[in-house]
């Protein structure tokens, strides 16, 4: 028999004792296996992040031999392991607030303790065992598959803007964002108490002050430059529902003297030129007349040409 | 910017300045006319290239339209002059955005980069950009024809003063009026983007957060408006406004050119164009389905500028050069050419180019390159004027002053004939003597009878002509007594004694060439026995056009 066939029926035979067992032991009960799996090389069982999945990352640990010095090591595996929780737990908070966009005030404690954990991957320092993760999880291989993915939701933070609608590292939302909050809630009461099918004049007129107020609060928060997208989009909601579905926006009201003025302008410079045709003696202007040599011959070919 | 680089070079480079009467005694080597001549196409150069960044658009600017005497040294130091220009201006730019040493601003006009990555285009473009062009020749032939009946009306009813002010105040009501009446009927609401791009968003009667996109486009200035039209994205603007504004603009633009206002038609030509052709893009884009990248309105606005502008002013060679250099990509110098000559053609064959008319309307005797071509069986006989004032050798003062003090013809050249002496002989040609040398004379004073005290006094130098450059004094102004009339004066000394001349059966096209070549303001024609017969000026050879029946000959008018 051929060592192949031998190790081949070894490594059945350790499969089958060793499933239920930890990670790091090779079962005692069989000596002779043992030392024949010492034989083979790097045979020690790779676990992979998800424990439950062993049985089918074994065959391919066993398959396909790495030497000792790329391994992932624990640390960076747990840390790998948390990461992705944490991502998991952002993006389920972040899908349901997408409409009406509330990203900023629902999932902020999330977004730091992410932030908090790849903080902790990409540092320097080296974790127990003189490992450093930041090499081994950020970039080992081509695609930087952790990079890539904290990356996209670091840019999503930024572009909504959350930096400004949040303080205290991630604690709670400032103070500006939480009096646009209240006085919109003011103005959506307002509306819900005036809210009646057709006829909007008397919601326009009641709730026109609260309306105004939070515009102007909009308007300070812009120039100072402390708008974050919650706030962008509640207010443009907000003005929607002012503008488009109580028409509550100033209506076109003097047409009238507008096309007077503008028909009475209009009609001024036809006046102008009309007066200035009839009345202003036509400038003639005086031609030059060149004094000519008279030669019959030469008007003789003049007139040929222009007949 | 072009006059005014114009009227600086021609100041500046005279060393004086006659309003103030101060004279700086510098430059006086530039005191004459072909001196000024170079300075002035170099400062329209310079003015070319500060208004768009184009140094090399300037001179070939000044190439095509400023010179009409064009040496090699020429070309050196217009490009030198534009250069300066253009990094002069960059660099006060820079200090006045408080950005002092950034320079990134080359010209007055910015139209944007057009990065050849974002904008391309492609081979089966090129007979739309063509087409285009066709189109742009036709709406400047338009323009043009419009804006003659207009100019004609305005020559013979509006030509005093007041009137013209007045026309000017009712002009730029009207435009207001017009402008607010469309801003405050539109109903094209756009909603503000983040980005601010508006300056000065305007929100009318629309919705909270929205501005009214026509008053936007009233509301830039035309230049911003243009980079506007070739940069923004596609989607930016309502097809409906756009259409609305471009005819309301171009009517408006017709009727302001031409007044008595520093106004131009570059700046409003190339806002009319792009609005059209950005119009034409988007309805490009909107023929071809499942919304095709190639159809960028962006670049079709820059197609449609330049196609408007050449149909306009019919300037092929710098404007290709000026377009490219002020985009900033030489990619589209072969549309843009195509585009231009397009144009020309079509625009031709119609009418003339706005300036061409307006120079013919103001019957400023100007030459072409060449004579009109198929003028070679008129001779010099027919076109010369004759018969021609002239003076003896030795004159008499009162016959002089009493020829200068004619009115009717202002005539600046004379022939000086010498008399044989003792036979009946008719006198034959010995130089040309010009009024402003005349003048001086007169003014100082040299007669042959005084010519005795005279030599106590200091000789009559170069620079005594030159002093009096460019405004001699009238005739009126120089006082001759009766005793002063009866008195001699010797022309032999101060005339040119070897003046150009034809003979009679000289053709014309040989004529036109000679006199175009050399700027020469009078050419003696003379028979075979060196007799002067006529003279040619400018006004002669100026009245010669190939019309639309062949050649004509039109008459100038006194100005």
């Amino acid at each position: 028999m051929s060592l192949r066939k031998i190790s081949a029926l070894l490594t059945v035979l350790v499969i089958n004792i060793s499933a239920p067992a930890s990670s790091d032991g090779a079962n005692p009960a069989a000596p002779d296996s043992v030392e024949k799996l010492n034989q083979i090389p790097a045979v020690v069982v790779e676990s992979p992040v998800f424990k439950p999945a062993a049985d089918s990352y074994f065959s391919l640990n066993l398959l396909s031999a790495f030497p000792e010095d790329l391994e992932v090591s624990d640390y960076c595996t747990d840390l790998l392991h948390i990461f992705g929780q944490r991502y998991v737990a952002y993006v389920n908070c972040l899908v349901p607030a997408a409409r009406p966009v509330k990203v900023c005030q629902s999932c902020f404690a999330s977004y730091g303790s992410l932030m908090e954990i790849y903080t902790n991957i990409s540092s320097d320092q080296m974790g127990p065992g003189n490992v450093s993760c930041r090499d081994s999880l950020l970039r080992s291989d081509r695609l930087m598959l952790v990079y890539l993915l904290y990356n996209n939701l670091m840019d999503i933070w930024t572009t909504s803007g959350c930096t400004y609608c949040v303080a205290n590292g991630f604690q709670s939302l400032t103070n500006d964002t939480l009096y646009f909050m209240s006085a919109l809630n003011q103005s959506l009461a307002c509306f819900e108490k005036y809210q009646q099918q057709g006829n909007h004049s008397e919601l326009c007129k009641e709730c026109k002050n609260t309306y105004r107020s939070l515009n102007e609060l909009y308007g300070r928060m812009e120039k100072n430059n402390t708008l974050c997208i919650d706030t962008e989009d509640a207010m443009n909601v907000t003005r929607r529902l002012w503008s488009k579905s109580f028409n509550c926006s100033f209506p076109r009201e003097e047409t009238v003297p507008v096309i007077a003025v503008s028909s009475f302008m209009l009609f001024l410079p036809i006046i102008f030129y009309l007066s200035s045709f009839l009345h202003s003696e036509q400038k003639k202007r005086k031609l030059i007349h060149p004094k000519r040599a008279k030669s019959n011959t030469s008007l003789m070919n003049i007139q040929d040409k222009f007949s | 910017m072009i006059h005014s680089g114009a009227v600086v070079a021609a100041g500046v480079s005279q060393g004086r300045s006659t309003s103030l009467k101060k004279d700086f005694k510098i430059f006086e080597y530039f005191r004459r006319d072909t001196e000024k001549r170079d300075f002035v196409s170099a400062g329209a150069a310079a003015g070319v290239s500060a208004a768009f960044g184009a140094p090399v658009g300037g001179v070939l600017f000044s190439l095509e339209e400023g010179a009409s005497f064009w040496n090699q040294m020429l070309t050196w130091r217009i490009f030198f002059a534009s250069m300066i220009s253009t990094f002069t201006l960059n660099f006060f730019l820079s200090i006045y955005h408080n950005k002092t040493g950034d320079l990134s601003s080359p010209g007055l006009i910015n139209f944007g980069r057009f990065e050849s990555d974002s904008v391309a285009y492609n081979l089966y473009e090129i007979p739309l950009f063509i087409a285009m062009g066709a189109i742009g020749g036709l709406l400047g032939a338009l323009f043009n024809i419009l804006n003659y009946w207009l100019t004609i009306f305005r020559i013979r009813y509006v030509h005093r003063p007041c009137l013209q002010v007045m026309e000017a105040m009712l002009v730029a009501a009207v435009t207001a009026t017009v402008s607010f009446a469309m801003i405050y009927f539109s109903n094209d609401c756009q909603p503000l983007g983040p980005d601010h791009a508006e300056e000065y968003p305007l929100q009318l009667f629309c919705a909270d957060g929205e501005y009214n996109s026509m008053a936007t486009a009233f509301f830039n200035t035309p230049e911003r408006s243009v980079r506007s039209l070739f940069h923004n994205q596609p989607g930016t603007y309502n097809p409906l406004t756009l259409g609305m504004f471009t005819l309301t603009y171009f009517f408006l633009a017709c009727w302001t050119y031409g007044l008595t206002v520093s106004a131009g038609v570059f700046i409003p030509s190339l806002l009319i164009g792009a609005a059209w052709g950005r119009l034409f893009g988007i309805l490009l884009a909107s023929i071809t389905s499942s919304g095709s990248i190639w159809a960028d309105p962006g670049k079709y606005a820059l197609i449609g500028a330049a196609a408007q502008l050449g149909g306009i002013v019919r300037m092929t060679l710098s404007l290709t050069v000026i377009m490219v250099e002020a985009t900033g990509n030489v990619t589209y110098g072969l549309p843009i050419m195509l585009v231009l000559m397009t144009a020309k053609i079509v625009g031709d064959y119609f009418v003339e180019g706005l300036y061409d008319i307006h120079i013919k309307l103001q019957s400023v005797p100007f030459l072409h390159w060449e004579a009109p071509a198929t003028s070679h069986w008129l001779t010099a006989r027919e076109v010369m004027s004759s018969p021609v004032t002239c003076f003896n050798r030795i004159e008499k003062v009162g016959t002089i002053v009493d020829v200068l003090s004619i009115t009717s013809t202002n005539h600046n050249g004379f022939p000086v004939v010498m008399h044989v002496a003792g036979s009946d002989e008719p006198a034959k040609l010995c130089g040309v003597i010009l009024r402003s040398q005349l003048i001086v004379l007169l003014k100082h004073k040299v007669f042959v009878e005084l010519a005795r005290s005279r030599l106590t006094q200091r000789k009559l130098q170069l620079k005594d002509f030159r002093d009096a450059y460019p405004r001699f004094p009238p005739i009126q102004s120089i006082h001759v007594s009766q005793d002063e009339r009866e008195c001699m004066m010797d022309l032999t000394e101060f005339m040119n004694p070897t003046p150009y001349t034809v003979p009679q059966e000289t053709s014309l096209p040989r004529v036109f060439k000679l006199f175009r070549a050399l700027g020469l303001r009078h050419l003696v024609v003379v028979d075979d026995e060196n007799k002067v017969v006529g003279l040619v000026t400018r006004k002669d050879l100026a009245r010669y056009h190939l019309g639309k029946h062949g050649l004509e000959e039109l008459q100038l008018a006194q100005t």
